[in-house]
């Protein structure tokens, strides 16, 4: 039989003993962001749980980031973690902007049935509570996406254009606006948009730079490109230049040599003279 | 006394040996982890001659200079493949490193949800350029194309999830000696009117020489697929022209989808059934009932003399190299001339035959248990010294600069002497690839007819179609979920690396978002019209 001086000790023994993986565990909760970072999702989630019993917000957060991907993605887990965000995103803070951000985002893109119209309301809503805050800012590049093709109102084109225009305005950070200036000149040929007002647009992305992937290559090509379709001979001639010189090896750059031999005959019968 | 002495001290003792195992685990066991030896495998479809000798090749010399590491190919057939492909990434026991194609139908969400990216990798020289010409080049600029095909293709924009290893072209591969034999000289065709004088001569031949007839080209269902795609391109030039509404002067198979469900085109347009016609032309060059053959069934057809050319892909030229008993020449497809009766009044110019886009690529498993050690192998196999292995042992052209190309495959480079705005009307969607492959008999066969296949073609089409468009759209869109948690962990984490990750992160998701946006909008339209 067990004495109770020697139970006691046992008890501070066990108790050391399982203080000790605790003791040793990373405080951070950098793991769980790495897992997600790295679409590890169901691994961060159960790290995430067993940290979120601290109640941190950090933590509460980490698990519903995790969440959004770990399968089965389901409706109902979807506005659980809605309702969680909710929560997190009451504060001021860089975590509630975060938080808000996300909520907005699940009804924008992660449930089965979007809800465009909620999802600009709660950008529209961090935008006013934190605007300066590169995630309400981040909302707002969305909700120009949800004004240009999604919202029911307005419903023309043009009233489209200027409610995503009206964004620009608050958009500090450069690639923020570089995104939105994007979008609205792609969304201009979609809508079919005077050339003038696209271009604008596409000028102004690329005169901020650093459009991602392929899609700065053909930014490249398209504003030489359309600038001949709009007539403006000199830019487009810049633009097929440009291209060729970063992109030589490309399957394009014969279409571009055609295009610039095509250019010189219009600007040669724009001055009366043969090429 | 003596008791509880005893039990303090076997106490103590279970504390010291907790505590000896727990300094053990944390100080003792991570290098014998990192240390312990590991295999990684790679699995591709290539099964044909070359490209595994390359890879082993390859391997080979991996494995001297990485001694804990061992590398396996899995050759998986392609008839199967994408069915192991998507079973085995499904139930996390797929390879470390996978070969996969945008055109394979079916499986184009693969990517985004199984595929790691290598893009930060990419940015970086790749350090087993040591020493060589691209010392200092990312490792991203030191394929030929730039890794421009993973880029087009990609359903992240901002993401390059595969690197290659070769780059491919379609050539009309010739027997020499049979050429000589029917024409009289070795002289090949330039343009498809002498292809047209080299069936007539062919036609003269099989009356005189008493042997079973010879056919011009082999036949098989594949390599007549292949041979449309070839001959759309020509003829369809002016029409993608007309549909390149953002001018980029590249159509992506969605804004074709799309514009058809606009109406902008349609299988009964004059310059898709001029492609038809041609093909049609030339299938009756073809042994009848063909579109029931495999492509392994033409290549037999060919190696036994039987036939003349046989219209395929350098991927197969290893094998007809090796195979046959005869020389092989490796021809340019002769493109229509703008005074062919039947297509050249749509010929805006030649298109380019290689598409210069590099291929055979290879993407790093998400879920693999070795990524670092994969990826290594990634670089090994794509810098100078691999690469030069690679094509050295499998004919194969090689995807790196700086690698020197045999004689004999030279024949296989195309230059940038065509307009590469082309599309592979036939395959820019599974269920659209199904509709055509159910109905061709109606115009290549005996009583075949372009008109009754393009309309019937029309019919069928629209859901298919939209089909195909939601089925890219779900693509796009599954990327696009995985990417804000994604984000919003690479803000948490901080540091420079994981900014610059975050940063092309966001802007390829707008872009992505944007695209998404514009096809939901396309189907809801096309919806409302119906």
């Amino acid at each position: 039989m067990l004495s109770l001086p020697l139970f006691r000790h046992a008890l501070r023994g066990a108790g050391l003993l399982l203080a000790l993986p605790a003791l040793a565990a990373e405080p951070t909760l950098d793991p769980v962001w790495r897992d997600i970072s790295e679409s590890r999702s169901h691994l961060a989630l159960l790290q995430a749980e067993r940290a979120a019993k601290s109640g941190s917000r950090a933590a509460l957060l980490a698990r519903a980031a995790a969440t959004l991907d770990d399968q089965p993605v389901t409706d109902e887990r979807l506005r659980a973690t809605e309702a969680q965000l909710a929560d997190l995103a009451r504060g001021d803070d860089e975590l509630a902007a975060q938080a808000a951000y996300l909520q907005a985002r699940i009804w924008q893109t992660h449930l089965s049935q979007p809800d465009y119209a909620r999802a600009a309301g709660l950008f529209r809503a961090l935008a006013e509570r934190q605007p300066q805050s590169r995630w309400a800012q981040l909302g707002l590049v969305k909700l120009g996406l949800l004004h240009l093709y999604a919202l029911p109102e307005p419903g023309d084109p043009e009233a489209r254009h200027a409610a995503a225009e009206a964004l620009l305005a608050r958009l500090t950070e450069p690639a923020l606006q570089r995104d939105l200036h994007l979008q609205l000149g792609l969304a201009g040929i979609f809508h079919c948009r005077p050339l003038g007002e696209v271009l604008e647009h596409l000028l102004a992305a690329d005169r901020i730079g650093g459009v991602p992937g392929i899609a700065g290559e053909d930014l490249i090509v398209q504003l030489g490109e359309l600038s001949l379709r709009a007539g403006q001979y000199a830019q487009a001639r810049r633009y097929f230049d440009r291209y060729l010189d970063e992109y030589p090896t490309s399957g394009r750059c014969f279409t571009i040599r055609a295009r610039l031999r095509e250019l010189a005959a219009r600007e040669a019968a724009a001055g009366g003279r043969q090429p | 006394m003596k008791t509880a002495l005893r039990a303090r001290l076997g106490l103590g003792f279970i504390l010291l040996c907790y505590a000896t195992a727990t300094w053990w685990v944390l100080t003792r066991s991570s290098p014998l982890v990192r240390e312990r030896p590991v295999t990684i495998r790679i699995a591709h479809w290539q099964i044909e001659a070359g490209p595994p000798d390359g890879l082993d090749a390859v391997i080979r010399r991996y494995e001297e200079l990485n001694p804990r590491v061992k590398v396996e190919q899995q050759l998986v057939p392609g008839v199967v493949y994408k069915q192991w492909l998507r079973s085995n990434l499904a139930g996390g026991t797929g390879a470390d490193i996978i070969e996969w194609g945008p055109w394979i139908e079916g499986v184009r969400d693969v990517p985004a949800r199984y595929f790691e990216p290598v893009t930060a990798a990419l940015a970086e020289p790749n350090p087993y350029n040591r020493g060589t010409p691209l010392a200092n080049v990312p490792w991203q600029q030191t394929f030929k194309d730039g890794l421009a095909g993973q880029r087009f293709d990609s359903p992240d924009p901002g993401e390059i999830f595969g690197v290659t290893l070769t780059e491919v072209s379609v050539r009309l591969f010739c027997n020499r000696e049979l050429l000589r034999e029917i024409t009289g000289a070795t002289r090949v065709p330039q343009t498809f009117g002498d292809l047209r004088k080299i069936f007539a001569q062919l036609d003269a031949y099989n009356l005189r020489s008493g042997r079973p007839p010879v056919m011009a080209l082999a036949g098989a269902r594949d390599n007549n697929e292949w041979l449309l795609q070839y001959l759309l391109m020509d003829t369809t030039l002016g029409l993608n022209f007309s549909l390149d509404d953002p001018g980029a002067l590249a159509l992506a198979n969605r804004q074709l989808l799309a514009a058809y469900l606009e109406g902008r085109w349609r299988w009964s347009r004059p310059e898709v059934k001029a492609g038809l016609e041609l093909m049609r032309e030339i299938a009756r060059h073809m042994k009848p009932g063909f579109q029931q053959l495999s492509r392994d069934e033409a290549t037999r057809e060919f190696l036994h003399g039987d036939a003349l050319f046989i219209f395929t892909g350098t991927w197969d030229a290893t094998s007809l190299r090796r195979l046959a008993s005869f020389n092989i020449d490796a021809l340019r497809f002769p493109q229509p001339t703008p005074d062919d009766p039947v297509v050249g009044r749509y010929l805006i110019g030649r298109f380019a035959d290689g598409g210069g886009v590099t291929a055979m690529a290879m993407h790093l498993n998400k879920a693999s248990p070795h990524r670092a050690e994969a990826l290594d192998f990634m670089r090994f196999m794509t810098s100078v010294e691999g690469a030069q292995l690679f094509t050295d042992r499998s004919g194969w052209l090689p995807a790196t600069t700086n690698v020197r190309i045999a004689p004999e495959i030279e024949s296989f480079t195309s230059p940038q002497d065509g307009y590469a705005l082309c599309n592979p009307y036939v395959i820019i969607g599974s269920n659209v690839t199904l509709q055509y492959t159910r109905h061709m008999h109606l115009y290549l066969g005996e009583h075949g007819d372009v008109d009754r296949f393009t309309a019937v073609l029309d019919e069928a089409m629209p859901t298919a179609v939209r089909a195909d468009l939601q089925s890219e759209l779900r693509s796009l869109e599954q990327t696009i979920r995985s990417q804000d948690g994604r984000t919003l962990a690479l803000a948490r984490l901080g540091g420079a690396p994981a900014a610059q990750r975050r940063a092309v992160m966001e802007g390829g998701q707008t872009i992505s978002e944007g695209l998404a946006l514009q096809m939901r909008a396309q189907l809801e339209k096309f919806r409302l019209e119906r």
